[in-house]
């Protein structure tokens, strides 16, 4: 009677068969009954045991699952030739693969742009970099500070007597030669930094011999338009950039 | 003054020629020899005739004293299902235990006595029962074919015991690695489809085909229209159909509730099966992408093709002296212990491959250069690289006709595939019209960028992903 099959469990490899049966060649002819004096097994032949293992039997009893669910619709049906679909399924693979890419190449340049750009000034930083000021509240004749980026700002509302004579004053008297109109947009309002540029202390206004400014830290004197007339600091106060955006409105910033 | 010489030497040369004796002359082209030109168109013709029952029957008379005659059937494991897949080789091994006129010793007693071979095959296509004999005793061997073909006993008792011999067999195959590789190959190749089911059948069906299932099979597929009696020797023509007009004229050319089985075609699937087993000594691994059919004109391209790429063996004397590159490669490097590039062709499809053996560690650099050789073949083969293939080509097309019985089974097969025995004139015409962009073009067609199917048995783990295997199908060029 037809016995197991002999099964080679995992840790026998080897097979020792009794008698060499017909080795089989692809294609070749197995040469039938005739040449056959030991082809049948004899039945009391028991088989190699399986092992505890597990039993592997033959190569064709090996099953390819299937895939069906995984497949496109264009190769479900296994009767139909695969090779007319084959052009139009790569055409979208690589469609699809390169329009990836090229989104993925600019999410990647958005957010090393966005970590990158993080390092610059934050959003309050920023706010702070302009400052508005309404002119109104401003009288003749008096300078108001404002805190702008982190320095001191002085707005002066100038009379007209001051900026005759800060117009008329003579360039070769300078130590830092600059015409009031080279410092102002509007003459009735001069717009300067109120830091000192010897070594940084804060003017304080309406004061010194030249009407406009006067360091205390090191007596230096400013005039009416921030230049500096007698004292260490080598240069005028810094001029900021503003524009006007009405008459009333000034944006420094 | 070199050219003076060239002249003084070439007069001296004709002076010599001119005093040679007649009998120096005549030595130099003696009877015997025949050009290769003239041999082909000098081949005898195969002729092929059809009984009024659809029957073919093809013969080549060569003169010989023996002959081999046969039955070619246009059946194989593609035509079964999987409830009945093995009943081909079933029968196989069942044919020549007897038929309904001679039981089994009366048989062998009818052969043996002939001094004859009576052997039989079968295929994913054809299956074959061929006789090799005398020349003389064709019709007892015609006779006794057919009696195996339309009469074979298929008693009980002989099935029964050839259940145990099967299931032997199929214990014996798993040690011939390179047919469970290709069995493998085909069964996720052609997954899901007939084309995947091996010969041999699993042991399930091996244990449990009834002779009711074999009698069905008989039935549905031993029909005269798809069967080929061929014969190749000393063997007359009209000889061979008045015997085929005796014996075979009884075969059935209708079909039982006109179930006649038509081949749908085959969906290749790229894709891959992978039995590791770091036990065994030696890797076989087979890659393919899916080939022309048989009676595609592609296919001669393609053989080409692959006879560029040939063979290896580690066994080959000569070291590196090989013609092709990948063999050079691989006896240089030490890539494998044998490499054969292959074309296995069934009526609509194929698969065309390269087959390689090697150790654990160098699979994957075999199979880099293996994928690499594929697309020199699509880009840049050369001239000399066609030529000498398509001399290889011929050289074994024709080498390969070497005796009867592989006449015989090249008649079979031919008849069953195209309808005709293409002779070897019309081949070499073929091979011939063969060129380098011919050979660039069609394997672009077939190879470049195509999803392959891989095999591979034994210490695979250094086998790449499959992603890798399919991304050296392409190079990046444009």
């Amino acid at each position: 009677m037809a016995t197991l099959a002999g099964c080679r469990g995992l840790l026998s490899p080897s097979l020792n068969p009794a008698r060499l049966l017909l080795s089989r060649q692809a294609r070749a002819a197995v040469t039938g009954a005739m040449s056959l004096g030991q082809a049948a097994a004899s039945p009391g032949e028991k088989s190699q045991s399986a092992g505890i293992l597990g039993v592997r039997l033959a190569h064709t009893d090996i099953s390819i699952p299937d895939f069906s669910d995984y497949r496109r619709p264009d190769v479900q049906d296994p009767k139909k030739s695969a090779q007319d679909s084959s052009e139009t399924r790569k055409v979208f693979s690589y469609l699809v693969t390169g329009s990836t890419a090229v989104v993925g190449v600019y999410t990647a340049k958005t957010v090393v742009t966005q970590f990158v750009s993080s390092m610059s000034a934050s959003a309050d930083v920023l706010a702070l970099s302009k400052i508005e000021i309404k002119l109104s509240d401003i009288p003749e004749g008096k300078n108001m500070t404002f805190k702008w980026r982190g320095k001191p700002l002085f707005v002066r509302h100038r009379t007209d007597k001051e900026i005759a004579a800060e117009a008329s004053v003579d360039l070769s008297e300078l130590r830092d030669p600059q015409h009031d109109k080279d410092r102002v947009t509007n003459p009735s309002w001069v717009i300067v930094i109120g830091v000192c540029t010897h070594l940084g202390c804060v003017p304080i206004a309406n004061a010194g011999e030249y009407g406009g400014y006067y360091c205390p830290c090191h007596g230096s004197h400013y005039d009416a338009s921030g230049r500096i007339r007698k004292g260490p600091a080598p240069l005028n106060l810094e001029v900021p950039y503003y524009e006007f955006a009405d008459d009333n409105t000034v944006i420094v910033g | 003054m070199a050219a003076s010489v060239c002249r003084v030497g070439g007069a001296v040369g004709r002076a010599f020629a001119r005093a040679r004796g007649p009998t120096l002359l005549s030595l130099r082209r003696s009877q015997a020899t025949v050009t290769y030109a003239q041999s082909l168109l000098g081949a005898p013709e195969t002729q092929l005739t059809t009984l009024d029952n659809g029957l073919r029957i093809a013969s080549e008379e060569t003169g010989h004293a023996t002959c081999t005659v046969g039955v070619w059937i246009g059946v194989g494991s593609r035509y079964e299902t999987e409830k009945n897949n093995g009943a081909g080789f079933f029968l196989e091994h069942l044919a020549f235990k007897g038929t309904k006129k001679h039981p089994q010793s009366a048989l062998e007693q009818a052969v043996e006595s002939m001094g004859a071979h009576l052997s039989a095959y079968t295929s994913r296509e054809h299956t074959a029962y061929y006789m090799k004999a005398l020349a003389k005793d064709l019709p007892k061997a015609v006779e006794l074919l057919s009696e195996v073909v339309q009469s074979s006993a298929l008693s009980e008792a002989e099935i029964e015991q050839q259940r145990g011999v099967i299931l032997k067999e199929l214990e014996e195959v798993e040690g011939s690695l390179q047919d469970v590789c290709l069995d493998l190959l085909h069964a996720t190749a052609y997954q899901a489809t007939p084309l995947a089911q091996s010969v041999l059948g699993p042991s399930q069906n091996a244990r449990t085909l009834t002779r009711q299932d074999l009698v069905d099979y008989i039935n549905s597929h031993y029909k005269a229209p798809r069967m080929v009696l061929a014969a190749a020797g000393g063997v007359n023509h009209e000889e061979l159909v008045g015997l085929a007009k005796q014996h075979f004229s009884g075969v059935s050319f209708e079909y039982q509730d006109d179930a006649v089985p038509v081949l749908s075609p085959c969906r290749f699937t790229g894709s891959e099966v992978r039995m590791r087993d770091d036990a065994m000594p030696l890797a076989h691994i087979a890659i393919a992408v899916e080939g022309a059919g048989a009676a595609n004109p592609d296919i001669v391209p393609l053989m080409v093709a692959n006879s560029i790429l040939g063979s290896y063996d580690i066994t080959f004397g000569g070291g590196k002296h090989l013609s092709s590159t990948l063999a050079r490669r691989a006896a240089e490097l030490n890539l494998c212990h044998s490499y054969q590039a292959f074309h296995s062709t069934y009526s609509d499809t194929g698969l065309m491959g390269i087959y390689f053996v090697t150790g654990k560690h160098n699979i994957e650099d075999m199979m880099h250069w293996a994928q690499n050789a594929w697309m020199n073949l699509c880009t840049t083969v050369t001239d000399s690289d066609v030529a000498r293939a398509k001399n290889a080509l011929k050289a074994s097309l024709v080498g390969q006709l070497n005796g009867t019985t592989l006449i015989c089974d090249d008649i079979g097969r031919h008849v069953l595939n195209y309808g005709r025995r293409i002779p070897l004139a019309e081949w070499d015409a073929r091979i011939d019209a063969v060129t380098p962009k011919m050979v660039r073009d069609i394997c672009s067609k077939y190879i470049y960028d195509k999803c392959p199917a891989v095999a591979a048995v034994g210490p695979i783990e250094q086998l790449p992903d499959y992603n890798r295997m399919r991304s050296a199908m392409y190079w990046l060029r444009f």
